[in-house]
């Protein structure tokens, strides 16, 4: 373990950033927040075609370039700074880890290339309508046919649900919670948007009424490896809120640096200092929390379940009272449509209730260090 | 998880652990806990042990190979460790529960001043001394009107021949009862700018005309001390950096020092926190939903703070100029304990409300730490300044209006 980015990877961060900025500046974020599908698929195809981003984690033999979860995570980090729009989370995060936590190499040969060349788009359904991140929860049943399997039931909160070519189904079987894999065009599936109140990720709710699906993995065995592939989501999306976090912070502070009241700028008042020193506090402590669960999840650690669960909380809560506090800082300006602020503010709302609240987690956490 | 720094690094490592084995008292690191420390200023757990002979034998090895002060520049008696081999020093002592001794205000804040602005004569005469403990320093800084705004200090020093007197009170003195000799921030010239007009003096402290008095805490305990001078006197060879130059030898901080204690400054909180887990078991309370959030709470915050030392490390092993995150682990830590302290109360209930039987203010280890964790973010800059200092060097947020700028110190 090693803390420390290569040149090669702070040369990513640096061709991200620049691409970002370049084809998705906030102005365009605003413009997918309108659309049919809630992304550019142009923006989309460049992330693949030109970087290559998709498949950066994915294995080679699957089609994907191979590196580390740490460089997969110096990408996230820089979405979520920019807010950007698309399915990378759902696609390469969520459903390319499902697959591979689940451990079928034939899976993995068939369905791993087209996530990984950004030609399928993919996603988890695992939530249900009670809203419940805990696995033991979910109750959608899967029974077994002829040939494969036939799901019945409802699934809610699935990040970009509505998009996704691709979706990887925890359901029940009599062996216990198990994974397949539906189509989006399978018999029996209806799919519906829902009206996000972070309109930059997109939800929709899904019926399968006996949809027919492909079991990944061992029957009876995504217990254990869904709750992998969610220890790695967790770090992932600490790394896209540190991202955000440090974007609002940025924002405060270059407005307090400029705004001008009573003859001076505010950010010279102690209100403010203070505001943003604690600001600074918790971004830097999300920081050290994310770049030590990114190594974690790189390195294969055993404290990689505890690290998870203590990131997320903690990144959730920084990233929320950065955005939040960002709004106050700007006053009046902060609180209208037109400010960027509220694009911020909601996205960190939107990351800390998904996948799990810092309660939640902190829940967690107080288990697996066995409190 | 280890983490990985480097060749140099591990075999820095290897020597240590090697040096230690064959060098540390067979009996030393049974004696006592040597790692324990109290939360803030705390008790010392360790006053008889290191009167022990095995102590003794162990300051001497330690003497012998230059590893007291271990950070100082060879030239100055030390062995010029960089912060990640000094990180590994203190690592490696408490691995094998002996004690990494130091030298506190001597060995953090004179010696670093001396060595920027002393003569070749002062550093040659007051450095040795510091290291064997011949002389032992107390800060005297803060006065009873001046605490967070030193620059206005209104102690006195007078000019008398080779000899500078000295007149007035300093107060908040931690360790003044182990102390023989102060270093004082006194104003020399009352008619120059505040900041110009003071110097920085090494003031021996018994027998010179110095009145020290304990001064009793919150806590019931006494730790620190407040001074009345009445004409003390030190050659004109103790002041450093010259007449009127002291703000800018007072502002000198340890630039070698830091990083030393990065990877293990969370242990003391690890090990506090798991006191806390024992006792809300034994209070049959872990399996509260509310408990067991403050709990991770406070996990969270102990590992975060190994988190951002083994980060800063990495950096520096790195060579790279650590970021922001240097500037905020003195808010992290203090903030932190003040509200471990308030869930420890907590967690007591009732049983919070009663004191242990005995003379005097008695309290028990909780209602110690409760007490003594107010103290962490007053001290040593209070987490107020720690803000503004944060805002406006890692931020670059500007000065208050209607303050002229005041002279940066030379290093954070």
């Amino acid at each position: 373990m090693e803390l420390v980015f290569s040149p090669e990877q702070e040369e990513l961060r640096r061709s991200v950033r620049r691409f970002i900025e370049a084809r998705s500046p906030l102005s365009a974020v605003r413009e997918q927040m309108e659309s049919e599908t809630g992304y550019d698929a142009s923006v989309w195809r460049q992330l693949a075609d030109q970087m290559g981003l998709q498949s950066i984690a994915i294995p080679e033999e699957y089609g994907g370039a191979g590196s580390s979860f740490v460089d997969l995570a110096i990408v996230l980090e820089e979405l979520g700074r920019g807010l950007v729009p698309s399915p990378f989370f759902g696609s390469v995060v969520l459903a390319a880890y499902a697959l591979l936590d689940a451990g079928d190499d034939a899976a993995c040969r068939d369905l791993l290339p087209g996530i990984a060349d950004g030609s399928r788009l993919a996603t988890l359904a695992f939530t249900e309508d009670s809203g419940s991140w805990d696995l033991g929860d979910i109750t959608l049943s899967a029974v077994p046919e002829r040939d494969g399997w036939s799901l019945t039931g409802a699934k809610s909160y699935v990040v970009d649900g509505h998009v996704a070519d691709l979706i990887l189904v925890a359901a029940r079987t009599s062996a216990g919670l198990s994974l397949f894999a539906v189509e989006a065009d399978a018999s029996g599936l209806t799919r519906t948007e829902l009206p996000t109140l972070d309109q930059t990720r997109r939800l929709a709710r899904l019926v399968l009424d006996g949809t027919p699906a492909r079991l990944i993995g061992t029957d009876g065995a995504a217990e254990t490896s869904l709750a992998r592939t969610l220890d790695k989501a967790a770090i992932a999306l600490a790394a896209e809120q540190l991202g955000g976090a440090q974007a609002a912070l940025d924002m405060a502070v270059d407005y307090a640096k400029v705004r001008q009241q009573f003859d001076q700028p505010i950010g010279s008042f102690q209100a403010i200092k203070h505001k943003a020193s604690e600001m600074l506090l918790r971004v830097e402590s999300a920081r050290s929390a994310t770049y030590y669960g990114m190594w974690a999840v790189a390195d294969d650690g055993e404290d990689v379940p505890i690290v998870a669960s203590l990131v997320k909380a903690y990144c959730s809560e920084a990233y929320f009272h950065a955005a939040a506090e960002n709004i106050q800082i700007h006053g009046g300006i902060g609180f209208t449509w037109e400010h960027d602020a509220h694009l911020y503010f909601k996205r960190a709302k939107s990351a800390q209730l998904f996948l799990g609240d810092g309660d939640f987690h902190r829940e967690n956490l107080a288990e697996r260090v066995g409190i | 998880m280890e983490i990985d720094l480097g060749p140099e690094a591990a075999a820095f490592r290897t020597e240590i652990r090697g040096w230690i084995a064959a060098h540390a008292p067979a009996e030393l690191a049974a004696m006592t806990d040597w790692n324990a420390a109290a939360m803030t200023g705390g008790h010392s757990v360790n006053a008889e042990p290191e009167q022990s002979p095995e102590y003794a034998a162990w300051e001497q090895e330690l003497l012998d190979a230059r590893l007291i002060c271990a950070s100082w520049p060879e030239q100055y008696g030390g062995r010029g460790l960089g912060p990640v081999e000094n990180a590994i020093l203190t690592e490696e002592f408490h691995r094998a529960g002996v004690p990494r001794i130091r030298r506190g205000f001597g060995e953090g804040m004179v010696g670093p001043s001396l060595m920027a602005h002393g003569t070749a004569e002062q550093q040659e005469h007051f450095l040795r001394r510091i290291i064997t403990a011949e002389d032992v320093y107390c800060q005297g800084f803060s006065e009873p009107d001046h605490g967070s705004d030193l620059g206005s200090v209104e102690t006195r020093g007078v000019v008398d021949g080779d000899e500078i007197v000295i007149t007035g009170q300093k107060v908040w003195t931690s360790g003044f009862y182990r102390a023989n000799m102060m270093f004082v921030l006194c104003r020399t010239d009352t008619a120059a700018p505040k900041h110009r007009g003071l110097s920085y003096v090494l003031v021996p402290f018994l027998d010179n005309n110095i009145e020290a008095r304990p001064l009793k805490q919150m806590t019931g305990a006494a730790q620190f001390g407040q001074e009345f001078f009445d004409g003390a006197r030190a050659p004109m060879f103790n002041v450093v950096g010259g007449l009127n130059n002291g703000w800018k030898v007072a502002m000198t901080t340890l630039g070698f020092e830091r990083g030393g204690s990065a990877t293990t400054q969370h242990l003391r909180f690890e090990r506090e926190f798991w006191d806390l887990v024992d006792l809300a078991r034994k209070l049959g309370r872990e399996r509260d939903p509310l408990i067991r959030q403050q709990l991770a709470w406070a996990y969270t915050h102990v590992q975060i703070m190994r988190f951002s030392g083994l980060r800063l490390l990495s950096q520096l092993a790195e060579g790279r100029d650590p970021g922001p995150e240097a500037s905020t682990s003195k808010l992290f830590w203090s903030e932190y304990e003040k509200r471990l302290g308030e869930i420890a109360i907590d967690l007591l209930g009732a049983e919070g409300l009663v004191r242990p039987e005995g003379e005097g203010y008695q309290v028990s280890h909780w209602q110690d730490v409760f007490l003594a964790s107010r103290a962490g973010t007053i001290y040593s800059g209070t987490s107020e300044i720690q803000r503004n200092i944060i805002a406006e060097r890692a931020l670059g947020l500007p000065r208050e209006g209607g303050h002229k700028p005041a002279p940066k110190p030379a290093t954070r």
